[in-house]
């Protein structure tokens, strides 16, 4: 184990590294620059044995880790805002075809260039798993576990790790590196399943593609298998802990300071630790504020929310997106789960817009928000669901 | 460059298991059975979308259309990550999928000199569609999106010269050959496939459909491509040394190619002088760079 103080990106070429990624595609774009300049000196230097791809643009790179992925190599990327909108199509066929691909997201929004979670939540239909992570240590960690769940036979799903661009692209903190031995016996190398070799594909395949069966089945089975992640994403937590020695919550959700809270805020990304410290001055004054922070977006924590539903008398979530004319994601997600609760369990609701376009949200705009739920989970009027902090 | 063979050198050994849902006279199902024969039962296929053309026995990978140039890479690059270089990535792609969409992923990959095989069954048209213009597509020729009008004379503008375009990346590797010339072509896949970097061959695919003429001229339309001088087969090695395969003595009348064919049908005199102009004029280049043995990009 060392130590290194190293900015976010830093943190995820150190994990490609650790998890011996074996081809590794990207495209440069601000915020996630860094991160392809990493990967290119580890390269020239010859830091383990691995394959960089500088291409021509972020389409390309997401087919090739795609390509390289099939035939059974561990393969990551890279992109940001703009960049991960250009990759949209090839994403879907990534998804389709089951294929382990890692991918940071460094977040940009789309409009303007500082940060906000537009960028990967436009890519919700394309069939990846989908985590969001908060420091430069998570980062790190995350990747490695988003390698072990996306390469377990029960799953075979890409993965996206989004984390918000400059705060955490491009500002330095402590983190720990764990020891390359212990995390190549955590982490082994991947398969390909299925065999595309031409001396191991399996030959009553050739020609198979169009027609046959139930259209709908390829859907479902998709849809089955990414809600499987939840279990799977609990154990491998369970297991990174005891080999690292570190976990964030219980993988889908970090709660903070939710022993005696009667309301929670509801957050993501960079801005639920900002939230930390408005919980913990809220707390200091009797206030009975705690934070859930959503880790995974996609597939959503509802067996966990639902137990937190029927315990608190309000949430308060905060969107970092927004889907114009629709509403914020994880708030019409979080009230979706919570129409199974009775009516007396359910806690009030209130939706908050912020930190789009890169918006400083500060310790006392969480304060604000804590209060207004308070209110609201105390018998006061709903004046606006809806407040753009 | 390739070497000659005879047609008694043509592996018997078909890879092809069935013709797909090609249609009649298709040439791209036979372009597909004559390049596969070749490159044997040790690649990885890969497809984006195009026409079908013949059903081969090898693992085959599909991606999206724009991305033809990018899966090879990936996969290129994968086999050599997992120690299994002797397995070729190769494309099979439409003109479309290389002259158009696919551009700019293969350009790219052409720059990077990827350890790729492309081989492009070319049949100047987006015939999976149902025949609307490509940049593939030669002047004059009636598609669904060039019909003939007052305001329309068929397409407007040349055939996009995508060998040329290739030789200008310094790549290994340029060819075009035709189906109707079956000992080159598999001579050129051979060649092809015993290099290193980045390989396209282009070969002239008829179709019967899109080109409005009967199922069994295929061939026949095919040579007279080439006897005219309109699909002059050629290889160019690392952007400079050329090689002209096919030198008939006196080039047939363009018309030859053209009458048969009702995309063209609708040709006057003076354009049918046109196209026999500048087929002749760009014959004496593609004559000059064999006498010198070189192209100058």
């Amino acid at each position: 184990m060392s130590y290194e103080v190293m900015v976010g990106n830093k943190a995820a070429a150190t994990a490609c590294k650790l998890a011996r990624v074996q081809v590794a595609s990207a495209f440069p774009i601000t915020p996630q620059t860094t991160i392809t300049q990493y990967l290119s000196e580890m390269h020239a230097n010859a830091e383990w044995d691995f394959d960089f791809v500088n291409v021509e643009g972020e389409l390309t790179s997401q087919v090739v880790v795609q390509g390289a992925s099939r035939v059974g190599a561990r393969t990551f990327t890279c992109t940001s805002g703009p960049g991960l909108l250009y990759m949209h199509h090839p994403m879907q066929t990534t998804g389709s075809g089951r294929l382990p691909v890692i991918m940071a997201v460094v977040h940009r929004s789309y409009k303007g260039m500082q940060p906000d979670h537009s960028d990967l939540m436009s890519q919700e239909w394309t069939g990846w798993s989908h985590w969001y992570v908060e420091h430069a240590q998570e980062i790190l960690d995350t990747l490695l576990m988003a390698y072990k769940v996306a390469e377990d036979p029960r799953i075979r799903i890409p993965i996206a790790v989004g984390y918000d661009g400059y705060v955490l692209s491009y500002t330095a903190e402590p983190v720990e590196i764990p020891d390359q031995d212990l995390v190549d016996e955590w982490l082994p190398p991947p398969k390909a399943i299925p065999e595309i070799l031409p001396d191991k594909v399996d030959p009553s395949t050739f020609g198979r593609g169009w027609g046959g069966g139930d259209p709908q089945m390829a859907w479902k089975i998709h849809h089955d298998v990414i809600l499987k992640i939840e279990e799977v994403h609990k154990e491998v937590m369970d297991s990174f802990e005891k080999t690292f020695g570190r976990r964030y919550g219980n993988a889908m959700i970090e709660t903070y300071k939710m022993e005696d809270a009667e309301v929670a805020i509801m957050a993501m990304g960079t801005i639920a630790g900002t939230c930390k410290a408005a919980v913990d001055r809220m707390q200091a004054n009797g206030k009975k504020v705690g934070l859930i922070k959503l880790r995974s977006y996609i597939p959503f924590p509802n067996k966990d929310l639902l137990e937190w539903g029927k315990k608190l008398d309000g949430i308060a979530v905060v969107d970092r997106s927004i889907c114009p004319g629709k509403g914020g994601p994880s708030f019409q997600k979080l009230r979706d789960t919570l129409f199974d609760l009775k009516d007396k369990e359910r806690p009030k609701m209130l939706q908050f817009h912020a930190g789009l376009g890169g918006k400083e949200v500060r310790v006392r705009d969480f304060e604000m928000i804590g209060d207004k739920i308070l209110k609201v989970a105390k018998g006061g009027k709903v004046e606006n669901l809806v407040t753009w902090v | 460059m390739s070497e000659r063979i005879t047609r008694v050198q043509i592996p018997m050994e078909e890879m092809g298991i069935t013709p797909g849902s090609a249609c009649q006279g298709c040439g791209a199902a036979l372009a597909a059975r004559l390049a596969f024969k070749a490159l044997g039962p040790n690649v990885i296929r890969h497809g984006i979308p195009c026409c079908p053309d013949t059903v081969t026995a090898t693992p085959q990978v599909g991606g999206v259309f724009e991305g033809g140039g990018a899966l090879l890479t990936g996969t290129s690059r994968g086999l050599k990550a997992i120690g299994r270089e002797d397995v070729l990535a190769v494309g099979f792609f439409g003109d479309g999928g290389t002259y158009d969409i696919g551009f700019q992923g293969l350009s790219a990959a052409a720059e990077r000199n990827e350890d790729i095989l492309v081989i492009t069954k070319d049949n100047e048209a987006y015939m999976n569609t149902g025949n609307q213009r490509s940049s593939s597509t030669p002047k004059y020729a009636i598609t669904s999106t060039n019909p003939v009008g007052p305001n329309s004379r068929g397409k407007g503008q040349p055939k996009k010269n995508i060998p040329f375009i290739f030789a200008a990346h310094y790549v290994p590797y340029v060819a075009t050959t035709s189906v109707a010339f079956p000992e080159d072509l598999i001579a050129k896949v051979n060649y092809a496939k015993g290099i290193k970097g980045f390989r396209i061959i282009i070969i002239q695919s008829p179709c019967p459909v899109g080109w409005r003429f009967e199922p069994e001229k295929t061939i026949e339309i095919a040579r007279a491509g080439v006897q005219s001088g309109i699909w002059p087969l050629y290889e160019i090695m690392d952007g400079k040394d050329f090689k002209l395969n096919y030198k008939p003595k006196e080039l047939k009348p363009i018309t030859e190619y053209l009458k048969p064919q009702a995309r063209f049908r609708h040709m006057t005199e003076a354009e049918i002088a046109e196209v026999q102009e500048d087929t002749t004029s760009k014959w004496q280049n593609v004559l000059k760079a064999d006498e010198m043995g070189r192209v100058v990009i």
